[in-house]
């Protein structure tokens, strides 16, 4: 479920980058304004185990296929919402470093996508109202499993979401919906049953820490009115980004073809806010047929419909051998450099 | 006249759940003392250290650091004189670096950065550890997380080192510098082991426990050549005094 | 089972790499990803240029192109298996190349894996050039929370302990059990889980013990100064900056195909 940079337009990925840094420092002062020093062993030793249990990988029953623990229910429940924010992120950060799950860019969209929704939707409004301080484990089960789904549901429409939104997959968005959410069903009830189930165990030979963790994580400050607030704040912000940077945004046949071709620069569509969101608009619209984009199709969602009507790659093929001879070359001059470069530094060390 | 002793007088520790750890445990550490703690498994030794350490609250008893009882308010003071070795080096060693490590303590007692270096680096070389100092944490083979273990302890210059199972893991190299590390030393020092050995080699004088009760105190070599006290205690010699392979 | 790879593994030498500033590290990285996804959805050999990043930073720090390569390609199969529905949904035909006719599908998908593979090495790069606490603290100095900082630290201390104890736990549970791949069943997964669960939250009271006993007062303290050096972490910013607005604004292997053939 991890967004990837490639998949990712910058305006996306830098909107939800805002939006992540600002959820980062809140979770930050809120933590310090009730200090706990043993909270900073917890946390990371905590990250640690999420890391590792993710390593073991189950048979799921029915499907024979295997699975593996996501951990942001377990850690809501055991450190409370805004320190299992940060050791998710955490988490996510290392990730993106070691193994290159995901991106830098995209690490915004996913630290909002996999932790935002368990610590600060699921966890308060959900599992803490169904299990609650006293729990049975029949409770736990339910509130768990329950929990996860949502979480997950909520985070897979999201990555839907960003990656329709920066365009550069061509997955419609009714096919990527219907793609994901199904999945996700099935991997958040899943998590649902494994947190469920640590979660009785802990229950079982160690009640004490289920009870601390409860007291010592404090749900102060979160309310629904603030969490779907800042959502839809969040949703105006994107909203209003996207149509901001909406030249980016590709569009037309000649002029995605100019620039495969490597011809001479053309001067992006300014197409200004209200074609961006007609294009966005249209590209969520729930297509009958899933939409296969043959050329009088395209035509019908272009905003300059008849511009493009007539349009046919007829490519000077001189052209396009420029650019991508260029490109051949560019890369082995690349290369070469890189050789010279080794070549130098270690004569020099 | 020296400050730097250690006297526990009735200490008593039950846990949560009922069990009596320690049960009545009186003595007295003198300033320059090794004494080696030794029992079975379950004896009361690392729960000792805890009580001494601050770490768990006595139901029972006192603990007196050089005149200062310990209590909430002076553990602060009773943890800058006591340096603490714990039994697994990795749970010693968070920080992500030897150097950070090692500085840890000084940081924490407010000591300027030039200060700090100088101890670091001092305690490192004490241990035989210098070329270490930029080495990630995670990345130190069993002896060498030992050695470091003992300069973050050392870096504090404590008055007082207690030891638990400072040679647990390590290869008879690593055991063999340890050794002539401690014998070094010219601090007060405790060292709980089952390594009966080292505590002939380091500790003049030993402690033995069983079932949360002292049973013995005295010079190592009368503890170890009394037979019924080690059957008693579910303890056998030191595998150099046993005359035969074991 | 999934490893993590022992980046750690890779000593961070001496090379002109590892002595620049993390926080210079940092922003020409984060600049460098901004750069290749700002390309248009079709945009393939005007990203070619870009490639200069990471096989210049691999060249001067020493990094093994085979290690490099294999790191970057294990990160690929599920970005190219969303990358593979392009062409599936995108039809329209854009170039014809000596006869053959290629759709904007194929073109963006080859997008893709350009930017992904580029996305991807340099990422990798900034972990095996830079000690994992030297990132960190160049995220402090960058203004990131210091409880997030402390944090990383501490998981990548302990991630590597973890993962053995959870190799040794798994591989026990292998040697019991019949088959050649056995299959963990999921409430045994869940004990598993549950007694890593337990043994991690001892450790880290015993951790907090180790540090009460050396006079921790709940502030994290580190002795590392960062000095940013104007010519050689300056001159890196801009350097690079430069490169990637001048690879992004201007055509550059077409200038490059032209300048050959003119000669």
């Amino acid at each position: 479920m991890h967004m990837a940079d490639a998949l990712l337009s910058p305006a996306v990925g830098g909107t939800m980058w805002a939006v992540t840094a600002g959820l980062t420092a809140y979770s930050a002062r809120k933590l310090q304004n009730s200090p706990d020093e043993s909270r900073v062993p917890l946390m990371g030793v905590l990250g640690a185990f999420i890391f590792a249990a993710q390593m073991i990988n189950f048979s799921i029953p029915a499907t024979g296929s295997s699975g593996h623990l996501g951990g942001g229910m377990i850690l809501a429940i055991l450190l409370g919402p805004y320190a299992a924010f940060l050791v998710l992120a955490s988490v996510l950060i290392v990730q993106a470093l070691f193994f290159a799950d995901g991106g830098l860019l995209a690490l915004g969209c996913n630290i909002f996508n996999m932790a935002f929704f368990p610590c600060f939707f699921a966890y308060p409004f959900i599992y803490r109202k169904m299990a609650g301080n006293r729990p049975s484990q029949k409770k736990i089960l339910v509130a768990a499993t329950l929990s996860a789904v949502i979480a997950l549901q909520l985070g897979a429409f999201s990555v839907v979401l960003e990656t329709v939104a920066s365009g550069i997959s061509e997955l419609p968005f009714a096919t990527f919906l219907l793609l994901m959410q199904p999945i996700h069903l099935a991997i958040g009830l899943v998590e649902g049953l494994v947190t469920a189930a640590v979660v009785s165990f802990v229950w079982k030979a160690r009640p004490e820490v289920l009870q601390s963790a409860a007291q010592n994580a404090p749900l102060g400050g979160i309310s629904l009115r603030k969490v779907l607030v800042g959502l839809g704040a969040a949703a105006v912000i994107t909203g209003g980004a996207l149509s901001w940077f909406a030249s980016s945004y590709p569009d037309g046949l000649e002029w995605s073809m100019a620039r495969t071709a490597g011809t001479e620069e053309l001067e992006t569509p300014q197409e200004g806010i209200h074609g961006a969101l007609a294009a966005l608009q249209e590209k969520l619209a729930f297509l009958p047929d899933y939409g296969f984009r043959t050329a009088p199709e395209a035509e019908a969602q272009q905003v300059e419909a008849e511009e493009s009507a007539n349009q046919w790659p007829a490519v000077d093929p001189g052209t396009t051998v420029s650019g991508l001879v260029g490109g051949g070359l560019t890369l082995i001059l690349a290369g070469m450099i890189g050789i010279v470069l080794r070549r130098v530094s270690s004569s020099r060390s | 006249m020296s400050h730097h002793f250690l006297e526990i007088k009735d200490l008593c520790y039950t846990y949560p759940d009922g069990t009596e750890a320690l049960k009545g445990l009186s003595f007295r550490l003198e300033h320059g003392e090794a004494v080696g703690v030794v029992g079975a498994n379950g004896a009361g030794k690392s729960t000792m250290l805890l009580a001494l350490a601050g770490l768990v609250i006595p139901s029972g008893g006192s603990v007196n650091v050089g005149g200062t009882l310990l209590s909430k308010s002076t553990l602060g003071e009773i943890r800058r004189r006591l340096g603490f070795l714990f039994q697994d080096p990795e749970d010693q060693l968070f920080m992500p670096t030897v150097f950070d490590d090692v500085a840890f303590g000084p940081l924490n007692q407010g000591l300027s950065a030039r200060e700090v270096s100088e101890r670091v680096m001092d305690a490192l070389n004490g241990v035989g550890a210098g070329r270490l100092a930029d080495r990630p944490t995670h990345r130190l083979s069993g002896g060498e997380k030992r050695a470091v273990a003992i300069a973050t302890v050392l870096s504090m210059l404590p008055d007082i080192l207690v030891m638990d199972e400072p040679s647990s893991g390590l290869d008879p190299r690593g055991r063999r510098l340890l050794i002539g590390l401690l014998k070094n030393f010219t601090h007060t020092r405790m060292v709980a082991t089952h390594d009966l050995d080292m505590v002939l080699e380091l500790c003049p004088r030993t402690i033995v426990l069983h079932e949360g009760t002292l049973v013995a105190d005295g010079p190592t070599a009368n503890i170890f050549e009394d037979m019924d006290l080690l059957e008693r205690c579910h303890l056998e010699p030191p595998l150099c005094m046993q005359g035969k392979c074991p | 089972m999934p490893q993590i790879p022992s980046f750690s593994a890779m000593t961070p030498g001496s090379s002109r790499a590892d002595r620049l500033d993390p926080r210079a590290k940092w922003i020409v990285t984060f600049a460098f990803v901004v750069a290749v996804s700002s390309f248009g959805k079709y945009e393939v050999s005007r990203i070619t240029p870009l490639f200069l990043y990471p096989v210049a930073i691999m060249a001067v720090s020493g990094v093994p192109v085979r290690s490099l390569l294999g790191k970057t390609l294990l990160a690929l199969p599920f970005i190219l298996f969303v990358g593979l529905f392009n062409p599936f949904f995108d039809r329209e035909v854009l170039l014809n190349l000596w006869g053959y006719s290629i759709t904007g599908g194929w073109v963006s998908f080859f997008s893709i894996t350009l930017r992904s593979l580029l996305a991807v090495s340099s990422a990798v790069l900034l972990v095996m050039t830079t000690p994992f606490d030297r990132l960190c603290l160049g995220l402090e100095k960058l203004r990131v929370p210091r409880i997030l900082v402390t944090q990383l630290n501490f998981l990548h201390r302990y991630m590597f302990l973890l993962r053995d104890e959870t190799q040794r736990m798994v591989r026990a549970h292998h040697l019991r059990s019949r088959g050649n791949k056995p299959k963990i069943a999921l409430s045994t997964a869940g004990s598993m889980i549950g007694l890593l669960l337990l043994r991690a939250l001892d450790r880290a009271t015993r951790i907090h013990g180790a540090m009460l006993v050396r006079g921790f007062d709940g502030e994290v303290r580190l002795l590392r100064p960062l000095c940013f050096s104007c010519s050689r972490d300056g001159a890196f910013i801009l350097c690079w900056m430069f490169f990637f607005l001048l690879a992004r604004f201007v055509n550059l292997p077409v200038w490059l195909y032209g300048w050959m053939v003119g000669k």
